[in-house]
């Protein structure tokens, strides 16, 4: 059974839920959009239904915020709830009907998002949990990381520096650079925390595009298969699913943990020797 | 603080979230409202305030339900094609007063200034409330919201509202009439349940939150005189916000 994170939106059913709800998050720059652009390829091949959602896409919100964005005079309480609108508007009349018609619904961004901005802008976290309080649990958070020495350059050389991602709006006269870091930085602590607190599930984003991918695919495949764990091994085995794994035994850059697949067992456990066990979640054991 | 290679500035300022928590007499300004129902002549009662607090010599400043230049064409756009749940309703309305708060109640509040509102928190309390939202969670919704220094809740019937309403006009219009809600097919069938739902939740929170109670069936003179004697008593030892003479 779906749940919340506490109350319940009227007239939202959460008994036929069936679908996975699957988060990539993380800071800006750590490569979101690029990962979720080739899941969807991928899960798609595999035979699933997939809806792909990502913040400021709401019907209803969307155009509003770039355009209340295009000013400088967007308060961080109006700039919280706007952003919530947009969510709750995709929420209700995207994700739940997709979720409800059995789809994978990859979201590019979640509420820890958006809690993480209105936190770092000093909005009264009680208050921004409870707003956000109504959010379905997802069934799982990919938690792209990188750290603060990375992330900054590749924000800033990818798009320039953006008003909004430098937090301008929080240290105004400072200049960009000066800002963008003091932000970045706050945001990331703020991440960093909610990963212990909403069991992210935490990737390096630093390693190559292709590897990070390889693990989000060997995350998703133990995900889609926990509903009937007995078919884990044969699909595992399969053609199709061969690649994935064995991509994901690539060596990767440190802080990733290396997947150690047991090709006998058919099980995938996270390798003690590189991790504190928890990066993967609890180990789906396989009778 | 260093973090890596970067200097990371000092520690970000906490913005004031929660402003009511410092009451009203926090700041030297004051925060006067107007609630009711459509059609039981709160709109009317305040402009008539307004002149005379202007002529009083007081900086005074309107603010209306639904006004932010920022959110109200989102939400004109959400009415006018009917894209609206009642979690949209009621998180696009508090955008709107959030910016308004933001940006004009909560600095004119500080700057001294006689603040009128028409149509407050409470509003928002009995219409999401009355569309099914949880009656904490809506609560809580607006927890950055100032407290008035009197909040005026207008007291008439339904049917005297309806027949003020469809004298100035041709009809309902979908919201307004909570046709989104599906109680009736019928427009004026509609907003009468819908109204009615709203008026019980507005008599629920005049002892929650100390409405002042006006009878708003008395003639226009009577209730405006009742009022001034109200807002003159606030003012008493605000004389200094008084930019003229």
């Amino acid at each position: 059974m779906r749940e919340t994170y506490g109350k319940l939106l009227p007239g939202m059913s959460l008994s036929d839920l069936g679908g996975k709800l699957i988060v990539i998050e993380g800071t800006d720059g750590v490569g979101r959009t690029t990962q979720i652009n080739q899941l969807k390829p991928w899960l798609e091949e595999q035979g699933h239904a997939v809806l792909d959602t990502g913040m400021t896409r709401s019907p209803l919100a969307g155009e509003g915020i770039r355009r209340a964005k295009e000013g400088n005079n967007l308060g961080r309480v109006t700039q919280t709830l706007f952003y919530a609108t947009d969510f709750f508007d995709r929420l209700e009349n995207e994700i739940v009907p997709a979720l409800r018609a059995g789809f994978i619904v990859l979201t590019d961004r979640y509420v820890y998002s958006l809690m993480a901005r209105a936190m770092v802008r000093g909005v009264d976290p009680e208050w921004v949990r409870s707003v956000f309080s109504v959010a379905l649990k997802p069934d799982a958070v990919f938690y792209l990381r990188l750290g603060i020495e990375q992330l900054v350059p590749r924000v800033v050389f990818s798009r320039g520096f953006d008003y909004w991602e430098s937090g301008m709006d929080l240290y105004p006269g400072y200049d960009m650079y000066d800002s963008i870091c003091a932000y970045q930085a706050a945001l990331l602590a703020e991440f960093d925390r909610f990963s212990e607190e909403f069991k992210f599930e935490t990737l390096n984003a630093s390693a190559a595009p292709q590897s990070v991918f390889s693990h989000l695919k060997i995350k998703i495949l133990r995900l889609l298969e926990m509903d009937s764990p007995a078919r884990l091994p044969s699909m595992l085995a399969s053609r199709a699913y061969a690649p994935a794994v064995q991509e994901a035994r690539l060596p990767c850059a440190a802080g990733v943990t290396a997947v150690d697949f047991d090709w006998t067992e058919g099980t995938i456990a996270a390798d003690p020797g590189h991790s504190n066990g928890n990066i993967h979640g609890p180990v789906q054991e396989v009778s | 603080m260093r973090l890596g290679p970067f200097e990371v500035l000092g520690p970000i300022p906490r913005a004031v979230s929660r402003p009511q928590k410092r009451a009203h007499n926090g700041f030297p300004g004051r925060l006067f409202v107007v609630e009711g129902i459509d059609g039981s002549g709160k709109s009317t009662q305040l402009s008539l305030l307004y002149k005379w607090l202007e002529s009083k010599g007081y900086g005074v400043v309107f603010s209306q339900w639904n006004s932010s230049p920022l959110v109200k064409d989102t939400t004109k756009l959400g009415k006018k094609k009917k894209l609206l749940t009642p979690a949209t309703f009621s998180l696009i309305h508090a955008t709107d007063f959030a910016d308004r708060t933001e940006r004009s109640i909560l600095p004119l509040l500080k700057a001294g200034a006689v603040v009128l509102c028409d149509r407050y928190t409470y509003t928002a309390f009995a219409r999401d409330v009355a569309r099914g939202m949880d009656r904490q969670w809506v609560r809580e919704l607006y927890g950055f919201a100032v407290q008035p220094t009197v909040a005026f809740y207008f007291r008439v019937r339904l049917e005297t509202a309806i027949g003020r309403l469809l004298d100035g006009r041709d009809g309902f219009k979908f919201y307004e009439a909570g046709m989104d809600l599906d109680l009736s097919d019928d427009p004026e069938e509609s907003f009468r349940l819908f109204q009615g739902r709203i008026i019980e939740e507005y008599e629920k929170m005049i002892p929650e939150f100390g409405l002042t109670v006006i009878d708003a069936t008395l003639p226009i003179e009577t209730q405006q005189t009742r009022i001034r004697q109200i807002v003159e008593s606030h003012l008493v030892k605000a004389a200094g916000l008084r930019i003229w003479p």
